[in-house]
């Protein structure tokens, strides 16, 4: 097991190498840089004169060849843990990121647990009560949440919010709680605003879960073994929960891994339109002016991420099922 | 005796007489907030009679004398919105413009005076002023502004507005209170240029704060250079703190003093809310010897999505705002949630040449093209085969008049037969005028063919920007041209990659709007004559105007228009100015040199129902920062918010 763990974190290290370098690269293709999106933002105003532009582009070093930029980035990563400096917000990158990354965390687990329980007691009953009406009622929710648009839900829910119940909707928490530090009122507040983004991004999320859980259990429970714990007088509930279940939660478990990613990135249209402090609006924003730092540091943490829930997952599933044995 | 008692009553006279001039001269005293004046008392903050010049400048108030108290709200994208700020609480020049933006008037300058070749301005600052942080400020900060503007390490290239064709300005200090700028030839827009946005340069420059920053005047400046991250020399630091206002740099530095009415807090970006906080050395007060601004504090919530802001203003979380919500499109939902926000409308005079215009590339790099979108005839056709009024019905919901590029009817040089020359849609003209000048050939699909014999193809660049949406304009356009046998392709692309490409003068054709349709004309006429760095539609003439050397040189009836505008720039009599800019303007609307489309009358802003003394209707341009400098004498009735 041991010796499983330490070949995989040894292949993780190359494979986030390389990660970083197709991202530094890729953000740099577009034509120009964050110079050039700041003088055509100034434009209208007057401009942004060849005096500052200059000395803007020795400042951030964006004359230079793109190896000597992506080396001295991503040596500040390795040995100062340094992720460089925004252009736009002139503020090491550190400063900004943590914060954020700490509620994109918090609502994406919170999402995770949502859509876990929401699709597997719906899967499994759907599976139990094949082809009754709530089955089919369950699956067409199920699906008008996936084939709805994140944004388009979450701008229904924000208007209902504000114009029914006179909600302020737009952040995380009132404007009266702003800055103000952490009491009962202000949580109370918090609750009352995070449940939209979670439904939104979860009801997408829980659709194909709902359907993957429904599959697999129905494969499980026409199986001998069923008909054997049956006919020995156990009850339904218990031979359902304690076998074809575990079975079943299989590919949830393998899941694991890029299921955080993918709500991150999901989560950006949200949380742009729902004006949440994530990380999302922070990278669309990087990435629309090429401030090439603050991007790249997010998108490498983001996958360092992938990498890690992945071998967190190839873990659990271990774990969970005793047929999969390291060979 | 008689004698004594004669002198005795003339002495006890002279006495009660002095006696009154001195409690007159302290019932004379200035007012100040609240909040100062509990600072003032327990010895934080100097008294008022300290903290204001010896003569403050009154600032007259537009509607009636306020109160003190109060948040002014807002709300500010995540990036790239500093003028967001820059137009509400600074452009505090030398100079300003009047409210109704009719005339110059003194600002920061007591008094000024030009010589009569227009050559010299001499300036007198008002003694006693302070910056917000209590220390002096005097002609010393304007010659480090001048010593930092010609050093060629931090200056690199200079502004325009202060370099003549002789070379850049020359500022001399006469004493602590009066410089000296003076030019190698006549620049009769100065006043002008000084008292919009950009004329802040000369009072942005606190010496007693930058001077450590600077290598010249610290010894020990590496220290500081070792401390901040994000600089590796003595020049990167200083450009980092002294950055120029109308860029983040400036707004992420909250230790620089300034002279605004309200000084930020904390750094832009750097939180979910800006705060800025009422400056207690602001060397301006009202008719009535109130210190100014009324208002405690304006903040900023930081969003997103400019849709977020029209949520926050049905909810009533927004005082005073234009910027991004100000459109015709959000007219109705705006309307409808007036009673739940609690705020009312105001006009803004958000007005260009042209909202919509279309521009050629009359220095187009293929041959074939080139020669084409130079005739006149050709552009003649374009503007008479476009449908204005159905794009104004359509796009803009009937708001809007149909135009060509020229000053809008509230200009004081207005004329009617600028504005309507050549836009009657008339497609048979148009049909008639192409035929004319050799692009009668058709090819099978019915596009007519260029002189060549391959099809004649425009490619137009559109970008969706400041929400007037261009890309359905251009749909529209396309359609009109199709139906006279103009190929038009449309290509969509992001603001920066069109202006990237447009100013290397690689495009067919774009889709922007055009500035100079009011009193801006006179500094900014880059649709009437192509100066300035931003003609995108002749840029090799624009560079061929400012170094004869560089560019291409352009055709007789262009030299004519530089020439025009030389006269408007060399004389200092308003009078002339405007003769010889109504000569510029009817020699460049002749030509077509981009066709206008239409013209709005203006957008408009929400300002809360208590919120007093904001400009109705607000003048609004590039270079001119409104709302600011007026913002100082807004306030609530009420000394607070509505809740």
């Amino acid at each position: 097991m041991l010796g499983f763990v330490s070949r995989r974190v040894m292949t993780m290290v190359p494979t986030i190498f390389l990660v970083s370098i197709v991202t530094f690269l890729i953000i740099q293709l577009p034509p120009g840089d964050y110079l050039d999106t700041l003088a055509a933002e100034l434009s209208e105003t007057g401009g942004l004169d060849e005096g500052t532009r200059r000395a803007l582009e020795a400042q951030y070093g964006l004359g230079q060849p793109i190896w000597v930029q992506y080396w001295k980035w991503i040596t500040g990563i390795a040995l100062a843990g340094d992720f460089g400096i925004s252009f736009e917000k002139n503020l090491p990158v550190n400063d900004l990121i943590w914060d954020r990354l700490g509620w994109t965390f918090a609502i994406s687990l919170l999402t995770l647990l949502f859509i876990w329980m929401v699709a597997l007691p719906i899967g499994i009953y759907s599976a139990v009560r094949k082809y009754s009406m709530g089955d089919y009622v369950a699956t067409f929710f199920g699906f008008v949440g996936l084939a709805v648009p994140n944004f388009l839900l979450a701008l229904v829910m924000m208007y209902v919010a504000f114009k029914y119940f006179g909600q302020s909707v737009g952040g995380l928490v009132s404007p009266e709680f702003i800055g103000e530090p952490w009491g009962r009122a202000k949580i109370v507040d918090l609750l009352a605003h995070i449940w939209m983004p979670i439904v939104v991004v979860g009801t997408s999320g829980a659709a194909a879960l709902i359907r993957i859980m429904r599959a697999n259990l129905l494969d499980e429970l026409y199986r001998p073994y069923v008909v054997t714990a049956r006919a020995k007088g156990m009850s339904e509930f218990q031979l359902l929960m304690r076998y074809p279940v575990r079975v079943a939660l299989n590919p949830f478990i393998s899941t694991i891994g890029w299921i955080l990613p993918s709500l991150v990135s999901g989560e950006i249209i949200v949380a742009v339109v729902m004006n949440l402090p994530t990380t999302g609006p922070l990278l669309l924003r990087a990435l629309l002016v090429q401030d090439m730092y603050l991007a790249g540091s997010l998108i490498f943490l983001v996958s360092i991420l992938t990498v890690i829930g992945t071998l967190i997952s190839d873990l659990l599933l271990a774990w969970i099922d005793p047929r999969i044995r390291y060979q | 005796m008689r004698m004594h008692s004669r002198t005795m009553r003339r002495l006890a006279g002279s006495v009660a007489t002095l006696c009154l001039i001195a409690t007159g001269a302290v019932a004379q005293g200035y007012a100040e907030a609240p909040m100062l004046a509990e600072k003032a008392s327990s010895g934080e903050l100097p008294p008022i009679e300290e903290r204001l010049p010896t003569e403050p400048m009154v600032l007259e108030t537009l509607d009636s004398i306020g109160e003190y108290g109060g948040t002014l709200r807002r709300a500010i994208l995540g990036g790239g919105d500093q003028h967001n700020m820059v137009r509400l609480i600074s452009n505090e020049n030398l100079l300003r413009w009047s409210p109704d933006w009719s005339e110059v008037l003194p600002n920061i300058a007591e008094s000024y005076e030009v010589s009569d070749d227009a050559t010299t301005f001499t300036f007198r600052v008002r003694e006693g002023m302070r910056w917000s942080d209590g220390a002096p400020f005097g002609v010393d900060d304007i010659m480090f502004w001048y010593e930092v503007f010609l050093d060629e390490r931090l200056t690199p290239s200079k502004h325009p507005n202060y370099v003549g064709a002789s070379g850049p300005v020359e500022v001399t200090k006469i004493d602590d209170a009066t410089v000296e700028f003076r030019f190698g030839e006549a620049n009769g827009l100065f006043l002008q240029n000084l008292a919009y946005g950009f004329g802040y340069y000369v009072v942005n420059y606190p010496r007693h704060y930058l001077s450590q920053f600077h290598a010249d005047h610290n010894a020990d400046v590496q220290a500081l250079v070792d401390a901040e991250p994000a600089a590796s020399d003595w020049v990167q630091l200083f450009n980092l703190k002294a950055g120029p206002m109308h860029t983040p740099l400036f707004w992420q530095n909250a230790d620089r003093p300034t002279l605004h009415p309200w000084h930020i807090v904390e750094g832009y970006g750097a939180t979910q809310r800006m705060v800025a906080e009422r400056n207690p050395y602001y060397w301006k007060v009202d008719s009535e010897g109130n210190q100014l601004p009324y208002i405690d504090r304006v903040t900023w919530d930081q969003v997103e999505d400019p849709e977020a802001i029209l949520l926050k203003a049905f909810n009533g979380e927004i005082d005073y705002m234009a910027r991004h919500i100000g459109r015709p499109a959000n007219l109705a939902a705006l309307t409808d949630n007036q009673e739940r926000g609690q705020y009312g409308f105001y006009g803004v005079g958000d007005i260009g040449s042209t909202q919509a215009g279309l521009m050629l590339n009359l220095n187009n790099p293929d041959p074939v093209k080139n020669e084409i979108v130079n005739n006149f005839d050709f552009r003649r056709a374009l503007s008479h085969a476009v449908d204005r009024q159905e794009i104004i019905d359509l796009v803009y919901l009937g708001v809007g008049h149909p135009v060509q590029t020229a000053p809008h009817p509230s200009a004081p040089f207005y004329k009617e037969e600028w504005a309507t020359q050549h836009t009657e849609f008339d497609p048979d003209l148009a049909n008639e005028l192409l035929d004319g000048i050799g692009l009668d050939q058709r090819d099978d699909d019915g596009y007519r063919l260029g002189p060549d014999g391959e099809r004649f193809t425009l490619i137009f660049l559109v970008a969706d920007v400041f929400g007037f949406q261009y890309p359905d304009v251009m749909e529209l356009v396309a359609g009109y041209a199709e139906d006279v046998g103009l190929d038009v392709q449309i290509r969509a692309s992001d603001r920066s990659r069109l202006q990237e490409i447009a100013s290397a003068g690689e495009h067919d054709a774009y889709i922007w709007n055009c500035g100079g349709g009011l009193s801006d004309a006179y500094t900014n006429p880059y649709c009437y004559v192509p100066t300035g760095d931003a003609v995108y539609w002749a840029p090799k003439w624009a560079a061929w105007g400012v170094d004869p050397a560089t560019g291409e040189e352009p055709p007789e009836q262009i030299k004519e228009l530089f020439a025009a505008y030389d006269a408007v720039t060399q004389t200092a009599d308003p009078q002339e100015q405007r003769a010889a800019l109504e000569t510029l303007i009817d020699k460049a609307t002749g030509q077509l040199l981009t066709i206008g489309l239409m013209q709005s009358d203006g957008a408009f802003g929400i300002a809360r129902n208590n919120l007093r003394n904001y400009p109705d209707p607000m003048p609004i341009a590039g270079q001119l920062w409104t709302p600011a400098p007026y913002t100082a004498q807004y306030y609530f009735e009420g000394g607070a918010n509505l809740d």
